[in-house]
């Protein structure tokens, strides 16, 4: 009879194979330089009295949209993760970071564990690359090993993970790499969604690529509150290059509302139509958002 | 001379790490105090929060989409007591409100369709005293999946 090795012996080998998915570790070419004081904490920057936030939906937000527009779970359009390696830069690092947390999120919302343990592990490398290391430990993934059949659990780990993460890094004022996190996440869940739609169209899937205006004009506004940061030159030139496309672009979202109520339950309506874009429109997003994604991921 | 330039630079750093580390202080806080209070929806990873002191006032643009059940929340740290805080359309119209004398824990409701308010929330000034105190104010959104 052979003899099953304990469960405390088999994790410590998945997490190690789990990390070879992924290859193996090189110092970045660059760094991200410390950014001065016009780029502290968004709250920070706008005076004293009145502080303003802008609120960028996360990768798991958007994922979960996505699955309630009907949207098919397709793994082939994720970044490889054999590509890991391939990002010496730590602008390319910390955009990648954002751009596999989109698609650990996407696998995960989508029940699809296998692929989020890989995207995760590619996500840790990456951290590690960018000395995030204290936030994205043997623990956390030994943690995911182990809730890897609890999509709920799992996916707290992974929110905790990254708030750790993000912590990390406005406790070392590296703020712009959170900012290139955000962006790339953002342009990978667009991505995801206009590749989705290509093959599997609908209204709602439609209505939700065209209702990310919103959130773009929002993600714009906080890469500005960065002031004249070299790092984030190029994300906000490809930003707003897709801005100019989604300039017609009907998103909805204005005006005034409504409030009723529903079994007990307030209902808030808006007297704006829902949004809407034209195929061509579509077509222009889903180009463009694939040709910038193409270039953080290469 | 190198003293001249080696004192501003020193207190620039200081002020650095003193925000950084009071930003995270209050993301701690958010973590470990108010995203229990989301429950049963699930929070939507996005932190907005700061220290504030009394007479402050911030403001953060929310988008809420249709179809979606959404619990919106302001969390504040204990030394701050309660303060007032409210969701506006793009009109201004008050859609919710919750202010300090009566505080209204959280606001549930159903997005019907997607739509786009300010959250303004303000910490009243309490009775005058030489101490200020800074405390974490948190908006936090929770959606329901």
């Amino acid at each position: 009879m052979l003899n099953m090795p304990h469960p405390r012996t088999i994790l410590p080998i998945a997490v190690a194979l789990l990390l070879a998915a992924c290859g193996g570790g090189e110092q970045p070419q660059d760094t991200l330089q410390a950014p001065n004081a016009d780029s502290l904490a968004q709250s920070e920057r706008v005076g004293r009295t009145k502080k303003i936030f802008y609120s960028i939906p996360s990768p798991m937000e958007t994922a979960a949209l996505l699955k309630k527009a009907g949207a098919a779970y397709n793994g082939k359009i994720l970044n490889d993760v054999k590509n890991v390696d391939k990002y010496t830069a730590a602008s390319k690092q910390a955009l990648n970071l954002g751009v596999y947390g989109a698609d650990l999120s996407y696998a995960n919302v989508f029940s699809h564990t296998q692929e989020t343990m890989f995207y995760t592990s590619c996500a840790r490398r990456l951290a590690d690359k960018l000395g995030v290391t204290s936030a994205f430990n043997d623990s956390t993934m030994q943690l995911m090993e182990e809730n890897q059949n609890d999509r709920e659990k799992l996916m707290d780990v992974i929110s905790e993970t990254y708030w750790d993460m993000d912590r990390y890094l406005k406790v070392n004022d590296r703020e712009n790499i959170s900012a290139l996190m955000i962006a790339g996440g953002w342009v990978e869940g667009l991505y995801i969604a206009t590749q989705v739609a290509g093959s599997s169209p609908s209204a709602e899937l439609k209505q939700r690529i065209a209702e990310q205006k919103l959130s773009l004009t929002d993600l714009n506004a906080l890469l500005a509150t960065y002031g004249e940061d070299e790092t984030l030159t190029g994300v906000r030139a490809d930003l707003e290059a897709l801005a100019a496309l989604y300039a017609d672009v009907q998103a909805g979202g204005g005006g005034a509302t409504t409030t009723t109520q529903e079994n007990g339950v307030t209902v808030i309506g808006s007297e704006s139509g829902p949004a809407t874009l034209t195929d061509a429109q579509l077509k222009a997003i889903t180009e463009k958002a694939a040709a910038i994604r193409n270039t953080y991921i290469n | 001379m190198l003293r001249q330039a080696l004192v501003p630079a020193l207190l620039a750093a200081g002020l650095l790490l003193t925000a950084g580390a009071a930003q995270a202080q209050c993301k701690s806080f958010a973590k470990n105090k108010c995203v229990p209070g989301l429950a049963p929806y699930k929070f939507n990873e996005t932190f907005n929060g700061a220290q504030l002191a009394p007479g402050d006032e911030a403001e953060v643009a929310l988008t809420f989409y249709s179809g979606q059940e959404y619990r919106v929340m302001v969390c504040v740290h204990q030394i701050l007591g309660e303060v007032n805080w409210k969701l506006v359309d793009q009109n201004n119209r008050i859609v919710f409100e919750s202010m300090a004398d009566e505080p209204k824990p959280h606001f549930d409701f159903k997005a019907a369709s997607t739509t786009q308010m300010r959250l303004v929330v303000w910490v009243p000034n309490r009775a005058k005293s030489d101490m200020t105190h800074l405390g974490c104010v948190a908006i936090m959104v929770g959606f329901k999946e």
